[in-house]
Order: structure tokens, then sequence, then C-alpha cells
């Protein structure tokens, strides 16, 4: 009988041993050389209003860059393989096309979230349940917190690293005193909040900030309260139809004073499309400028991203700018960070990967000039150099021309 | 001044809003939830019209209104009609409005489009204060709007109908009022008016898939505080609505907007809880 418990025992335990061996991160590839990896894709492709131009724009450009990984090999050999899923931008269904990824019995090595931020936060912690690497370009309030989500990296700077930009051409401009118009959506609210601090601390006083609904119809009002604190230029947050009420009622009273709005401004379509459909060219944008990423501007000398550009209309019409394309570098991370760990099993040390300096230099990313996450921090910590203020222009396959 | 013009233009909008409401209300006792998108559907065929087949305004304004009418006239044969207890059109009609966001989405994208008002787009000095030319004729249509349907309900015999249909519906049909041909008209015409509108309410909000969500709301608040099927209370509750919104952006914050138009509406609807224009009346049990 004890000899019988003992071979039981010995049987389970060089079982175990062997199991243990082979889903180790020992530095050999816990996939069989057919497997591909599998990206999961979500974004709010059938959403209302702009963010379904933005998810479209945000699922090609992570269709485009596993295109280009394979044409490259794909990521240790393996091929990657993207499936895109529709969450409409909602939260609940977001969770429940994830659950069924999962227990399909082909779960997802890299999911990829388009965003919003909502979306973000309610598959957050079921991705670090089923120890899943992500990315997404939705960032919420602690998203980027290694502590709270140790497999997830936001692609998208933070509103601090957008105000980082900011400070540099207010002082090359000479603005002293500055007032701030925002939404009431929870981006805005960051946004205001980010800036005001940044602001102060550089010697730029903030004299007015004023919210305004997002779903209001016209902002007057708020507009005359920050023109009666006599600031030298607007800061302006909006998105979608509000940019064109905010426009719309500074013609209106007349105020042509400069406006630096940030990138949600930039991704709204009005501005860069010319009447009468738009207002591209007419005297509402004539003291606008607005922040942008590198990218997102036209270089016909920058080839990185023009091949990534290629890449994306070979795949389907690019509906809105690359401020949403963060998702072509996802996979280029990645591969980086597989060179290093020598293995795509074991998502931690893919984490790990990605948070040293080497692996991102490797990455040689296209739509961000660097992503440099840290062990602390797991935002791009972009610098001031990674964005650029462009006047209003033509929006082609993306780019402001 | 301008402020002053900004918030009436505003509550103007919302009023039209109301004024649509008002008219399936008091024929039906019931609410079209779809009827922002209507007007919200006028906006976008009014800038097809305008903008991408360049016809003259006559012709878009027949178009908007035969568009919309035709849509509301489904809308009641499919999503009101059929059902049979009045509490559920309110779902169903709510499904309509989703379907319209869902499909002007699909149509018209997801970028807001800008709408030319064929009374030009320049700012004009009025009274001190700086407004469109659009925001004018917001104004001035939702006055001509309300007298008109207050006269058609007093004057002619279809609008006297209606308002017995409104009090009793089978005291009317006792009278050979063809009840069902009058409400599925009502209906109609509502998305007629809602047609007509998009083209004054298109050029200040823009065309855009937002838009029906943007304005039921505030127009079902101008509805509350004027009193439902009262059409001059659509007028009192719109410049209500709008000027303490101007006023409360411009002098308590922006945040503050929305705050002070839901007191001022549970303050009224505390004091007459029917609204400003209808009485409750009691009712023998």
């Amino acid at each position: 009988m004890n000899r019988r418990i003992v071979a039981v025992v010995a049987s389970a335990t060089g079982l175990a041993l062997t199991l243990t061996g082979c889903g180790s991160g020992s530095g050999k590839d816990a996939k069989s050389a057919d497997e591909p990896y599998r990206v999961l894709v979500t974004g709010g492709l059938s959403a209302q209003g702009a963010l379904a131009d933005n998810s479209a724009t945000s699922v090609l450009s992570a269709k485009a860059g596993a295109k280009v990984v394979n044409a490259s090999g794909g990521i240790l050999g393996h091929k990657v393989e993207v499936t895109v899923v529709d969450d409409a931008s909602d939260p609940t269904t977001a969770v429940t096309k994830l659950r069924e990824a999962i227990n399909s019995g082909k779960k997802p090595d890299l999911f990829l979230d388009s965003g919003p931020s909502t979306v973000t936060a309610a598959v957050l912690p079921i991705l670090k349940q089923s120890n899943i690497l992500s990315m997404n370009i939705g960032p919420t309030a602690d998203s980027s917190n290694p502590s709270a989500f140790p497999l997830n990296f936001d692609l998208a700077p933070s509103p601090t690293d957008y105000v980082k930009g900011f400070i540099p051409h207010l002082k090359e401009k000479g603005y002293k005193k500055v007032g701030i118009i925002h939404g009431s959506s929870s981006y805005g609210e960051t946004f205001n909040t980010e800036v005001t601090k940044a602001f102060t601390g550089a010697g730029i006083k903030v004299v007015k900030s004023e919210e305004y609904d997002v779903a209001a119809l016209d902002m007057t009002p708020q507009l005359q309260s920050v023109r009666a604190a006599g600031p030298d230029a607007l800061i302006m947050d909006g998105y979608g139809a509000p940019v064109g009420y905010l426009l719309k009622s500074m013609k209106k009273l007349g105020w042509k004073i400069p406006i630096v709005a940030n990138t949600s401004v930039s991704a709204t379509g009005l501005i860069s499309t010319p009447p009468p459909t738009g207002v591209l060219g007419t005297d509402q944008v004539k003291n606008l400028v607005m922040q942008v990423h590198k990218s997102t501007k036209h270089d016909s000398g920058d080839a990185a991203v023009n091949k990534a550009v290629a890449a994306m209309k070979s795949l389907g019409r690019i509906r809105s700018t690359l401020i949403l394309a963060n998702n072509y570098d996802a996979l280029t991370l990645v591969a980086a960070a597989a060179e290093k760990t020598g293995s795509l099993g074991d998502p931690k040390a893919l984490a790990k990967a990605l948070e040293d300096k080497s692996v991102q230099a490797k990455a040689k990313t296209t739509m961000m000039n660097g992503y440099h996450f840290t062990a602390t921090s797991h935002s791009p910590n972009s610098d001031a150099g990674a964005f650029l203020f462009v006047e209003p222009s033509e929006i082609k396959d993306g780019q402001f021309q | 001044m301008t402020l002053i013009w900004g918030g009436l233009a505003l509550g103007a909008v919302y009023a039209l809003v109301a004024v649509c409401y008002n008219i399936v209300f008091i024929s039906s006792k019931t609410f079209n939830f779809a009827q922002a998108q209507l007007i919200m559907v006028g906006a976008f065929v009014a800038y097809t019209g305008l903008v991408t087949w360049k016809l003259s305004v006559p012709l878009v304004m027949l178009l908007a209104v035969a568009s919309v009418m035709a849509l509301a006239a489904i809308e009641e044969r499919l999503a009101v009609r059929p059902v049979k207890d009045p509490h559920n059109i309110l779902v169903t009609t709510l499904g309509v409005s989703i379907l319209l966001n869902g499909a002007t989405q699909l149509v018209w994208g997801t970028q807001p489009l800008n709408v030319p008002f064929f009374g030009g787009n320049d700012v004009l000095e009025l009274f001190g204060g700086q407004i469109y030319p659009v925001e004018i004729a917001l104004v001035l249509v939702a006055v001509v709007l309300v007298w008109a349907l207050t006269r058609l309900s007093r004057r002619f015999l279809v609008g006297l109908a209606l308002l017995g249909m409104s009090e009793d519906r089978e005291a009317a049909m006792l009278r050979g009022v063809n009840v069902r041909r009058l409400a599925f008209g009502a209906f109609a015409f509502s998305g007629a008016v809602a047609g007509l509108l998009g083209m004054f309410v298109g050029p200040k909000t823009f065309a855009v898939a937002t838009l029906g969500a943007s304005l039921a709301l505030k127009g079902f608040v101008v509805l509350a505080i004027g009193g439902f099927g009262s059409m001059p209370g659509t007028l009192v509750g719109g410049l209500v609505v709008g000027l303490a919104e101007a006023l409360a952006a411009r002098y308590l914050g922006g945040e503050y907007a929305n705050i002070t138009v839901f007191v001022i509406l549970i303050t009224i609807l505390l004091v007459r809880p029917a609204g400003l224009f209808v009485r409750v009346r009691e009712r023998t049990v």
C-alpha cells in the first residue's frame, strides 16, 4: 500500500515538474512554432459621434502594425493574428467580448484597447486577472500605475505629457496671462487641472478657467466670462460639435485673441474641412493653433511614418488623424521586448522588458518618437519635443498638410 | 445684450422641440421620444440639399418637410399604432430615436457638418448686442409657430377635434371624429414641422449625430415648465430655460448652468405640478 502511494506521489511530482518546466519563462518560447501571436483589438466602431472614426483609425493602425511585423517574419517567428471586436465604446459590451475571447480556448496574448477611458477602466481588472499583456489609447487615472496594473501600458500620452508641450509654445509667443475654456468630460476636467498646475509652476498666470457642458449648444456666456479677465491667449479644450460652437461664439463676440488648442480640437473634422461643410480657411480659425503629435503633421522626409501611413491605407481609409494611431507601435514594442526575453510565453517577463530603456530604443517606434515606460510608470512620459503646434489645414491620410 | 440674445435663441431652439412634442401629446396623450431626432434628420437633409446637391432654399425646405414627414408617418405605423398600451409607446419611440441616431451616423458620418443659413452667416448688431441672423429667425419662428398652432386649435375644426380627442378620446369618437386618422395626421404633421425646423436649427447647432440627445432633454424640461399640452407654455418655458442657462453660465460658471435650470424646474413643479400654463383639475372617482 505504502509503495503504491509513494509511486503515485512520485509520478504526480514528476508530471508537475515536467509541466512547470514547460511553462516557465526559462528563455524558451512556450508557444509551438505554428501557433500565432493572438492580438485582440477592441474599438467603438459603431459608437456615436466622432468616436467611431477615431476607433476605426485606432483599429486600422493595429492591423497595419501587425501587417508590417508579419512582413518582417512576425515576432520570434510567430505570425501575428489580429482579431477586431466592435465594443461600441460601451464598457459592458467590451467586458462581454473580452470574456468571450478569454473563454473561447484561444486566449489573446495581447489586448489593444482603442478607448475611451471608460472601456479601459472596465477591462483592466479582467486583463490583470487573466494575466494578459495590454496596451491602450484611453488612459485612466491608474492605468499607467504598475502597482495596480503591472501588465498594462498606456500608449497615449497623459494629460501631464501634453501639457509639457504647451509651456515652450506659450513662452515663445510671450503669453503671460491665459484663460482656459474646457469641456465637462473627464478628459476636459483633467486637462484643466493639469494645465493650471503646470502653467502656474512655469510662471504663466491663469486668469480665468471656465467649464462648459459637452452637450451644450452655445458657449457664448462662458467665453464672455473668460474675456472679462483679459487674457493674452485662450487655451481651448473641445471635441466634435462643441469646437464649432466655441468658434462660432468667438466670432459672434468679435473676440480675436490667439487660441491655443489641445489635440482633441485637432481631431475634430470641422476645422480641417473647407466651407461650406467646415470652417477651414475662415475667420473663425484664423487665430487658432492646435497641438498635434509630430507624426500627425505630414513630413515627406519621415520614411517611417510614411511607411506606416501606406500600410494603413492599404487596409482601409484613415478616417481621423494619426493621433489615434498609436496602436501601430504596440507590436513593435512587443517584438523588441520578446527579442530581449527570447520568449512570448510570459507576459510578466515581456512587461518587465518593456520597462527597459534599451528595449524602448530598439523598438524604433513610429507614431511617437519614444515610449519611456519605467518600473514606476507605464505612461509614455513623452517630452515636449514629441508635440507640435500647427495651424488648421486639410487632413490627408490622417495628417495635417 | 449679446448674452440675452444668446439665451433667447437657445430658448427658442428648446421651445421648438417642445412644440413638436406637444403636437403629438395633444393628439394622443403620449410622447414621441424620437421627436428631437426627427429635427436632427431635418438638419441633415437641409445640409444634403443645400451643400451636397446645391438645391434652392424652397426646394430644400420641401425636401426636408416631405422626408421627415414620411419618416414620422412610418414611425407612427410601425412603432406607435401596433402598441396596445400607451405606456409602451415611450419604449418604442425611444427605440426609434436610437435607430435614427445610428442611421444618421451611417449615412452622414460622425463629424459635425455646417448647415448654411439662407439668411446669411454674418454677425449683426441688434440693440447693442451681437447676434447671428439664424438666431433672430429661430426666435421669430418659435413665436409664429406657437401663434399659428394656438389659432389652429381654437379657430379650425381640425384643431378643435384634436383638443376634443385630447380631452376625451371616446367622447370624440362618439361625436364622429376619426380618432386614428387624426392621430396619424398629427404625428405626420409633427414630422413635417420637425423637417422644416431642421432648416433653422441646423445652422445654429450643426448637423451632427449627437444633436438629438442634446435637444431631447431640454425640450422635455421646457415642456414640463410650460405645462404638457400648452403651446404658449413652450414659449415661456423656452424663455426661462434659455435665459437661466445663459445667465447662470455667465455669472455663476458653466458648471452651474444645468443645475440652475433644474432648480427652476423643481421649484415650478412644486408650486404648479402641472406646469405654468396647465391647471390641475379634480376628478370624481
